[in-house]
């Protein structure tokens, strides 16, 4: 299939520094795309890049089928929400949502009908004769949203537009524009710095770091099967438990760890390219927070917990081992864990994540 | 609470203080016009008279009076129309471009500010006498227009550089071209900066004596600052006449600072962001 939005080794490039290295990606018509990294990443940049906002220094973008690499933002049949809305303070919510159109020398009729479409997408109608100052931060994010929908374009771009919001209200924007994209079908690229916004909004996710991607997959791949620790301690919440261990025999299909952190100093992974490894190689072992188990039959961890916070339906616990970092767990219930307290811990589900000296998934 | 109140009544107090010292001269130029010469050169100073127009009356008879105040009008309003005209595109440009040169333009701006008017007043005397502009209403609006210019530039550059980025790459991704983002959103956002500087201007052109007088010798085109220092010749000084001008003079400017002051509201971009 043809990619809508192809992205050929770009570069950006300030003076002699290189901020995106040369990334490639492609998006079909009609995907959810999700840039996310942590700030300086270069995640903006690219997403500015693909707006034309910022130029391209080397490498090429195409939008469905079209190199727009030269082309001025816009005629590039986009439309981007920025993450401050930038909404214009002078103009009513009608006016800001028609600039667009007037730029483009819409009639009078067309205009109107166009804006209070959007407006009635956006639940936004009773709003369009007040100025932005006299909105909430919701209604002004659903403005700059309808500002974006109006023209029609071919891509929506977001730059973190949701990171001004209060929890509740950005936990709620986030299934309107999870409706929006069901809704209008097109091809929309959203950056973020939340990896939960990431998970729950994209078809594919890009994960940044320093101008590189580092990795590229649907958000369950990303969660299952990290390419690195990188990804492995970005993706999901509360982060990945990494433990140094080093490896102590090889066989078919399977590792021997040891660790003082592990029941009895030793653990047996599952690992299907566990040829990979050499005897003696430093590893280090991914387990997710919520796939650990308090009290389990074949414990795996012997911890002292140091701090249980009640979390309502659930317990976040902290706990140390020798030779590793605090290690969290989601426990069900209200287990009653006592600072001090020695605790056999268990694999309830999912599995054991192994990365070798480098950092790159086994 | 009554702590309060005694603070905010010395408050009000110290104001009414420095309210005082500024609105005398202001007074006394208003109520002395109203005067006839004897309560005028009264001693003591007369408080309480029986108000008169005839000063008024007198210095409206004057067609020189009337005739200048209209000239002021003329040149205070073609300089100000002329330097928010000219000054306004370069600021944006100096707020929002990055070219060879800038630094330097900029402070080319600014300097000319630096020099003393009187120490150009011969060399451009002399300059419009050759290129025959001597005696125009151009000479004073080309001149006001050097001093004014920077003013403007000055403060709109300042005001423009404050409008968020984002709604001018917001208005180019929805095609807005160079000129649509000047006059439709720097423009309208600006507007306290491009009002504050537009007075300065007009109070400038309105006030100055030293270059209308200099340059302008036929008595049909002088400005209402010349004609009022021209009642200060011969043997007899007529205050009344003097003060009812001076009134008449600072009425247009106080009145077109009221009106334009009502655009220097703070807060203008609030709601474009966040």
């Amino acid at each position: 299939m043809k990619p809508f939005l192809k992205l050929d080794t770009v570069v950006k490039r300030y003076g002699s520094i290189d901020v995106i290295h040369g990334v490639s990606l492609e998006a079909a018509k009609g995907e959810f795309v999700v840039f996310v990294g942590p700030s300086g990443c270069g995640k903006s940049t690219l997403l500015r890049m693909i707006a034309g906002l910022e130029e391209v220094s080397d490498g090429d973008i195409s939008i469905d089928g079209r190199v727009v690499t030269g082309v001025a933002p816009a005629d590039r049949e986009v439309s981007m929400v920025f993450q401050s809305y930038a909404l214009y303070p002078h103009m009513s919510v009608f006016e800001n949502i028609a600039f667009g159109l007037r730029m483009a020398k819409m009639g009078n009729a067309g205009v109107t009908e166009r804006v209070n479409e959007a407006a009635r997408i956006l639940q936004i109608e009773p709003l369009l004769k007040r100025k932005p100052r006299e909105l909430s931060g919701g209604q002004r994010q659903r403005v700059a949203i309808g500002r974006a929908i109006v023209r029609h374009p071919k891509l929506f771009l977001f730059d973190e537009p949701l990171s001004n919001l209060d929890a509740e209200l950005r936990t709620q924007m986030r299934v309107e524009i999870a409706k929006l994209h069901r809704a209008l079908g097109v091809t929309m690229v959203y950056v973020t710095h939340d990896q939960v916004e990431a998970m729950t909004l994209a078809d594919r996710i890009v994960v940044l770091r320093a101008g590189l991607v580092e990795q590229i997959g649907s958000p369950t791949e990303l969660y299952d099967h990290p390419a690195n620790l990188f990804v492995a301690g970005f993706i999901g919440s509360p982060r990945m438990n990494l433990i140094p261990a080093t490896v102590t025999a090889v066989g078919p299909g399977s590792v021997t760890l040891a660790s003082r952190a592990f029941t009895g100093g030793s653990l047996v992974a599952p690992a299907p390219a566990a040829a990979k490894l050499e005897v003696g190689a430093p590893v280090t072992v991914g387990l997710r927070p919520d796939n650990l188990t308090l009290g389990a039959a074949q414990p795996i961890l012997e911890l002292t917990a140091e701090l249980a916070e009640n979390l309502g339906g659930s317990t976040q616990i902290h706990a140390s081992a020798p030779d590793a970092p605090v290690i969290a767990m989601i426990a069900n219930g209200r287990p009653p864990v006592q600072p001090g307290e020695r605790l056999s811990v268990g694999l309830g589900g999912g599995r054991i994540y192994l990365f070798d000296k480098d950092g790159l998934a086994v | 609470m009554s702590r309060v109140n005694a603070r905010s009544l010395l408050h009000a107090f110290g104001l009414l203080v420095v309210l005082a010292f500024a609105l005398f001269p202001f007074y006394w130029m208003v109520s002395s016009s109203l005067k006839d010469q004897t309560d005028l050169l009264a001693s003591p100073p007369v408080w309480f008279f029986r108000p008169t127009l005839s000063n008024y009356q007198a210095i409206f008879a004057d067609q020189a009076v009337t005739g200048a105040v209209l000239n002021s009008l003329i040149v205070a309003s073609a300089t100000t129309f002329l330097s928010v005209l000219l000054g306004t595109p370069a600021a944006y440009a100096l707020a929002r471009f990055e070219f060879r040169g800038k630094a330097d333009l900029w402070f080319w701006f600014i300097s000319n500010r630096m020099v003393s008017p009187i120490v150009l007043a011969l060399p451009v005397y002399v300059l419009s006498r050759q290129v025959g502009l001597l005696n125009t209403y151009w000479v004073l609006i080309l001149v006001y227009l050097t001093f004014n210019l920077p003013i403007v530039v000055w403060i709109c550059t300042d005001q423009f550089r404050s409008i968020p980025r984002d709604l001018e790459q917001s208005a180019r991704l929805e095609g807005a071209t160079q000129f649509d983002i000047f006059w439709r959103i720097y423009l309208p956002l600006g507007i306290p900066g491009v009002a504050v500087s537009a007075i300065f201007a007009f109070i400038f052109s309105w006030n100055e004596l030293l270059y209308a007088l200099v340059l302008i010798t036929s008595q049909s085109l002088k400005t209402a600052p010349v004609v009022a220092t021209n009642f200060m010749s011969g043997y007899e000084l007529p205050w009344g006449k003097i003060m009812a001008t001076g009134t008449v003079i600072v009425l247009p400017v106080t009145l077109f600072a009221l009106v334009v002051s009502r655009h220097m509201v703070r807060g203008l971009t609030m709601g474009a962001t966040k």
